[in-house]
């Protein structure tokens, strides 16, 4: 059913409408129709299929034909090559047998070939051609001068010409000697514009005679020129420009002998060789040349593609099938190195091949070479081809050299692209993180395209990756170690830097010492800078300091205040409070272990073994300072003290009582007593606060240091020791009295005393 | 054997060929001031002019004095094509520069393409007769071989260097 009913829609005449009514008479009933329905469906979705699959089979042949096109096109490529090539051929031929003059091939096959050598030679070319030129806007017709290439002017002046037989004057000349021959232009007696000379003739070195004509009579100072069927006499003006015109005349032939001889030496074995094409061989020889294979060996006849794969090389080289041209040479170096005979065809192959390996290796470093004018869009996988080449060629060493160039290079305008703009921190992260993450990936790349190969470049990039370290800290330290730069800004952008310059030692290569030993210079004079600041701070509060608790207002405020206090990691403050909103501290203590833990913790972040002793110095120098200003109180109070009490009488009653007791009794005594009783309470103030500067502060302190360094802090011990005494009861004093400088903090505390007798 | 040209100033053109270090200068020398220069410094070309009395008849003689070490044979084919007579010089203590003269003989009828071109071959430095090398048959030999006259010459002694002598004799 399905069959004839493809059929019939198959068929010319189909007509859909007679086809329908035809079904819907035939069947009866919706199930029917039903049927009719799927099967036409089916049929329809057949025909999509066949449909495709003719699409598919199209395509294919589509796609067969554009290979087809591109085969094409570069057959048509290598033609063209072989037509320049042929071309460049023949004009080397021309001038070679014309003038004997070396002509730059008109196309360079190799391109990228031409080093600095050329460029030398082309701007010695450029300067001749504006000399040419020069004399071309002189001399009036003799525009074939510019054609000869490598044409460079030796000499030129003012002749008078004479008549080779009677000796008198025939015309004033104006000559030129070229390298390769001499122009002779006569004067233009009414000159118009630049041109002065017009040309007249143009002898060629190489058969030019050149006689001196001896002094005789009215001729004097001539030269005689012999160019059959020409002889010309030229008088110079004097005798000088004579010799130099004979003399120049000399060395103009003779360097032209030289020139000469080397072009033929030159020229010879490149001759030589393609004499002995394998083409006129396999005509001359008898045997049938697809025997060539099996009697090669005993022969020492040589395969065809050796003797073309120079010229194989230098077309892949330039359609820039690097790969194949390795290939080719692979096999040709093989071949030659089981062939050590020295037959001069095999000799003339060798070295040829051995000349575009250079050509090769150039090419492939110029590939890798950075210049301005190149994208570095591709980035490091662009240059895996050329490094994977000049491997496999031997020059590992080369390729590494510029790879590690391309690589700075890379990083320098990756780095560039960052801005300076917003936070420190975030620029130092964002930076750390470019650095670091190109470094890691050109460590990968790295280890993946020389580590097989040649693990001697290893210590290149080590010393590579550690100049670049340099560069990026001396530019970070320019950038963030500046004065007014704060500390903690300072530890969380080189703890930041760290920790990117850690994620390397994956891959074995650990810059941490080298980021550490270049930091550590601006660290240590940052951590100094910091270490004065502080302590000018501390003075600064000490001279401020009235010694009175601190008062937090309310409930509320002394709530946040104990959360603050025990998120730094002091919650053992809360012992100190009295009253509602009372701190038995003053607001220097608070403030100040405030700062200090926030130091400790910078300075922590900080360190390293080697700036463990700078760390030490700041924080207990920092601490002494504070300790300071408490003695300093301390002492002056009690000196304050004791120097009205000796006055008094009741000097034993006021040392062996309680302090309430002696409140109780000295509010008693007469004014100045009362004073002294001030004097007393407040030393027990001051003692407290250095108790908690010492037992909490300090003992915190020392317990972050060890946790982070792990081992106790020396020089936080011993400051504690030393101050010990000052949280005992007053009447202790200091073992070593000499330090204290009772005059600094004096002022400072008697404005507290009045405050505190206003006070009461 | 002289062979005036018909030029109205009777110039005669004459060329003196043969090695390096013959005398060629040295005879020209002769001729033309009468001394002789002991110091040998290789001549690169030399043209001389003189005027003398020939057959009765005042001339010019133009004396190119060519080098005997010239390397381009395109230049040396330019000396010869100006000359109108030849004086091939070789010295008699050298054989070598007496073999030379074979090529330079062959050298100008080549390029002057005529038998019968006044030609003088001069044996030079005659004095020095005690280190001869080319013997007088020998030479005589080849001047007969070629049909020109041979003439020994000192330029020092000034032996045969006539003020006409062969001079005159080749033009």
């Amino acid at each position: 059913m399905a069959d004839s009913g493809s059929k019939r829609i198959g068929a010319p005449d189909f007509n859909p409408e007679k086809y329908v009514k035809d079904l819907s008479q035939r069947c009866v009933g919706g199930q029917e129709l039903q049927q009719q329905r799927q099967k036409i469906q089916s049929l329809a979705d057949e025909t999509n299929i066949l449909l495709k699959k003719n699409v598919y089979q199209n395509y294919m042949q589509f796609i067969e034909t554009a290979k087809e096109i591109s085969h094409l096109e570069s057959e048509m490529y290598q033609l063209s090559h072989m037509l320049t090539e042929q071309r460049s051929l023949l004009s080397t031929l021309a001038t070679t047998s014309m003038l004997g003059d070396k002509i730059p091939s008109t196309v360079d096959s190799d391109g990228a070939a031409g080093s600095q050598g050329e460029g030398k030679e082309q701007k010695e070319e450029e300067e001749n051609r504006r000399k040419l030129a020069a004399i071309l806007e002189k001399v009036e017709g003799c525009v074939t001068l510019l054609e000869t290439s490598g044409r460079t002017i030796l000499h030129e002046g003012d002749l008078l010409e004479l008549d080779p037989i009677e000796n008198n004057a025939l015309q004033r000349v104006h000559a030129y000697l070229f390298n390769d021959g001499y122009m002779i232009a006569s004067w233009i007696p009414n000159r118009r514009g630049p041109v002065r000379y017009k040309f007249e003739a143009m002898y060629e070195l190489g058969s030019l005679a050149v006689v001196n004509v001896r002094d005789m009579g009215s001729v004097k100072t001539a030269f005689k020129l012999l160019a059959f069927p020409d002889t010309r006499v030229f008088q110079c003006t004097n005798n000088q420009s004579k010799k130099e015109w004979l003399d120049k005349f000399e060395q103009a032939k003779k360097a032209r002998l030289v020139q000469e001889q080397q072009k033929r030496e030159s020229a010879n074995p490149i001759e030589r060789s393609p004499s002995r094409p394998s083409h006129s061989e396999s005509l001359e020889s008898p045997t049938n040349p697809f025997e060539d294979a099996d009697d090669f060996s005993a022969e020492p006849e040589l395969p065809e593609w050796l003797v073309e794969v120079p010229e194989d090389l230098d077309v892949c080289i330039a359609q820039r099938h690097f790969e194949e041209a390795y290939n080719l040479l692979k096999r040709a170096r093989e071949f030659l190195d089981k062939n050590t005979n020295t037959d001069p065809v095999i000799t003339d192959i060798r070295r040829k091949v051995e000349a575009r390996v250079k050509a090769l290796t150039e090419v492939l470093m110029k590939e890798l070479e950075v210049s301005p004018d190149k994208s570095l869009q591709g980035g490091l996988p662009a240059a895996r081809r050329a490094v994977r080449l000049l491997n496999q060629l031997g020059r590992s060493t080369q390729a590494c050299d510029l790879f590690l160039k391309l690589c700075s290079c890379i990083l320098k305008t990756q780095l560039k692209r960052v801005k300076r703009e917003g936070a420190t921190v975030l620029y130092m992260r964002q930076i750390g993180g470019i650095f670091f993450s190109n470094l890691t990936d050109m460590t990968r790349e790295f280890l993946r395209a020389f580590l097989p190969h040649s693990p001697s470049c290893a210590s290149a990039f080590v010393v590579w990756a550690g100049s670049e370290l340099t560069h990026l800290t001396s530019h970070l330290i320019k950038q963030v170690f500046m004065p007014q730069s704060s500390i903690t800004m300072l530890a969380e952008c080189v703890t930041c830097v760290r920790s990117q310059c850690d994620q390397l030692c994956e891959l074995g290569v650990d810059l941490r010492y080298q980021l550490d030993g270049l930091l550590r210079t601006p660290l240590t004079r940052a951590l100094h800078d910091a270490r004065e600041k502080l302590i000018d701070a501390v003075k600064l509060r000490a001279a401020e300091d009235k010694w009175h608790p601190m008062n937090l207002q309310c409930k509320a405020g002394l709530t946040k205040f104990l959360q603050e206090m025990s998120d730094i990691g002091i919650a053992s403050i809360h012992t100190y409070v009295t009253g509602d909103c009372w701190l038995g501290l003053t607001a220097n203590t608070v403030a100040f272990s405030k700062l200090y833990l926030t130091l400790v913790e910078d300075c922590l972040r900080l360190a390293t073994p080697e700036l463990l002793y700078t760390v030490d110095e700041v924080l207990s120098d920092v601490f002494k300072a504070q300790m300071l200003h408490v003695e300093a109180s301390l002492s002056s109070d009690k000196y304050v003290a004791e120097m009205t009490l000796q006055s008094n009488a009741d000097i034993h009653l006021l040392r062996n009582d309680n302090l309430l007791a002696r409140n109780e009794y000295t509010v008693k005594l007469e004014g100045l007593n009362v004073y002294n009783m001030f004097l007393l309470l407040q030393s027990k103030f001051i003692q407290k606060n250095a108790a908690f500067l010492l037992d909490t502060l300090l003992t915190l302190a020392e317990h972050c240091y060890e946790e982070k360094i792990g081992n106790p802090c020396a020089r936080l011990g011993r400051l504690r020791d030393e101050y010990s005494w000052l949280k005992k009861d007053s009447s202790t004093k200091r073992p070593n009295n000499s330090a204290v400088k009772p005059k600094d903090s004096s002022y400072a505390a008697t404005g507290s005393h009045q405050r505190l007798l206003n006070a009461v | 054997m002289s062979k005036k040209p018909n030029q109205q100033p009777a110039l005669h053109k004459v060329i003196m060929v043969g090695s390096g270090g013959v005398g060629k200068s040295a005879l020209t020398l002769q001729f033309m001031y009468d001394e002789f220069v002991e110091d040998y410094e290789p001549t690169k070309a030399d043209s001389y002019r003189k005027k003398v009395v020939l057959d009765g008849e005042e001339v010019q003689i133009d004396i190119l004095d060519t080098a005997g070490q010239e390397d381009y044979a395109a230049i040396r084919d330019n000396y010869f094509r100006s000359g109108e007579g030849f004086l091939c010089v070789f010295s008699i203590t050298e054989d070598e520069s007496f073999q030379a003269t074979q090529e330079f003989r062959d050298q100008i009828l080549r390029v002057k393409n005529d038998e019968n071109i006044p030609f003088l071959l001069v044996g030079n430095k005659s004095d020095l007769d005690e280190k001869r090398k080319v013997s007088l048959a020998e030479a005589n030999a080849r001047a007969q071989q070629w049909g020109v006259p041979y003439v020994e010459t000192s330029a020092k002694t000034r032996d045969n260097v006539d003020k006409v002598g062969i001079f005159s004799l080749v033009v």
